[in-house]
């Protein structure tokens, strides 16, 4: 009963002489309500809209000082969030190239010996251009541009 | 607010709303629809009985889960290609790249998983209570034919995501069919559109999943709640 008492009452919207428990209740039950939809809807928002970095059109790329890769020797690095592999060929040849098997995803590993890439998980093997030699690999390793400009090898995404 | 003193209060049985645009809206529906009659009657004042128990409640938390893996599957489709080049990559990409993508597979993912579990556990309760006896054999038929599209929602969405389980499960699922007599071999190819899981299999697993099976189950769930509201709620054991 005192229900009907209090919404009777003037003060009943927002008045800041007489705001009483049930109006300040209300205000904040309604409060929590809004933050619940909200933080429904951001997710929601947030997966339709496109992916932003997919969206610059701006080319990922990575560089190091040139000496810091000697002919014949391979370097692992992190390229568009995946592992990546160079190899310097020779003095002013690169090459530069996903390091993600292509049979089932294992990363692969440099035979400086061999001049070879191989995967430790089922014996894949890839020459140093990413071409496949030997094992169960169905398509060459990923290729991304490489070269060497102003005494620094720089990566870049074809 | 006092210059407004026309306003009223709304009572949609024990729901009070006091809020213009409501009042509004209600007005405009009531002349329409009159609807008040309706929810007052069907929703409001409707009661569940007293013996209802927990167990009771797993129709109910199926068909919520179903609400909401329509969602997350629409969701899905929105960046899912049913495509054996592209079919894998998407899913990756739903779960790596895309934001919040990972917690909509998740949910369709284990909401399928619990789908199951809650449907089961449904009709376990349905069997045990003896609620399936007359008059609602029927229902029964329909709740049944309702897990069975359950487990081909399970067995088409398996092979969605294109990876070596989803695949052998596949080979697997279409083989077995294929040793009944006589139809057996029909089966299969029917399944598989050919004698192997290719692009075709994917292309109608796809199609069964997000239109013929969606479509057929919401009629039938139409069907299973006309008929629990004809002929009530049985009665305690």
């Amino acid at each position: 009963m005192s229900e009907s008492v209090n919404d009777e009452h003037p003060a009943d919207g927002w008045d800041e002489q007489n705001v009483t428990r049930r109006t300040l209740i209300k205000a904040v039950f309604a409060g929590s309500a809004l933050a619940a939809v909200a933080g429904a809807l951001y997710p929601l928002v947030r997966y339709l809209m496109p992916v932003a970095s997919g969206q610059t059109g701006k080319k990922e790329s990575f560089s190091i000082d040139a000496n810091e890769l000697h002919v014949g020797e391979a370097r692992f690095f992190t390229f568009k969030r995946h592992p990546a592999v160079m190899v310097r060929k020779s003095e002013q040849v690169v090459a530069a190239m996903s390091a993600v098997c292509t049979h089932l995803g294992c990363i692969v590993k440099f035979h400086e010996q061999q001049q070879m890439l191989q995967c430790p998980c089922h014996g894949g093997k890839f020459d140093l251009s990413g071409r496949v030699v030997g094992g169960p690999p169905p398509k060459p390793l990923a290729q991304y541009a490489a070269k060497i400009e102003g005494g620094r090898i720089v990566v870049e995404d074809v | 607010m006092s210059e407004t003193p026309e306003i009223k209060e709304l009572k949609l049985g024990p729901l009070t709303i006091r809020n213009r645009l409501a009042l509004k809206l209600h007005d405009l529906l009531e002349e329409r629809f009159a609807l008040k009659e309706v929810l007052d009657e069907e929703v409001f004042t409707k009661l569940a009985p007293t013996h209802l128990g927990f167990l009771s409640c797993f129709g109910g938390i199926t068909f919520f889960i179903f609400l909401l893996q329509v969602l997350t599957g629409l969701l899905l489709m929105v960046y899912y290609v049913p495509d054996t080049e592209h079919a894998y990559k998407s899913v990756v990409a739903i779960t790596n790249d895309i934001p919040f993508g990972w917690v909509v597979r998740g949910m369709h993912f284990w909401g399928a998983t619990l789908m199951v579990i809650t449907v089961l556990i449904h009709m376990g309760k349905i069997y045990f209570s003896g609620i399936y006896k007359a008059p609602r054999e029927l229902n029964w038929v329909t709740g049944v034919t309702l897990l069975l599209l359950t487990m081909g929602f399970s067995f088409t969405g398996y092979l969605l995501p294109w990876t070596q389980l989803s695949y052998w499960a596949t080979v697997i699922g279409t083989e077995a069919p294929s040793a009944m007599p006589v139809v057996g071999q029909y089966t299969k190819t029917l399944m598989l559109g050919g004698q192997e899981v290719s692009q075709l299999t994917l292309s109608r697993f796809f199609a069964v999943h997000v239109m013929i099976l969606p479509i057929t189950t919401v009629s039938l769930l139409a069907a299973h709640f006309l008929q629990i509201r004809r002929q009530g709620i049985s009665g305690p054991m």
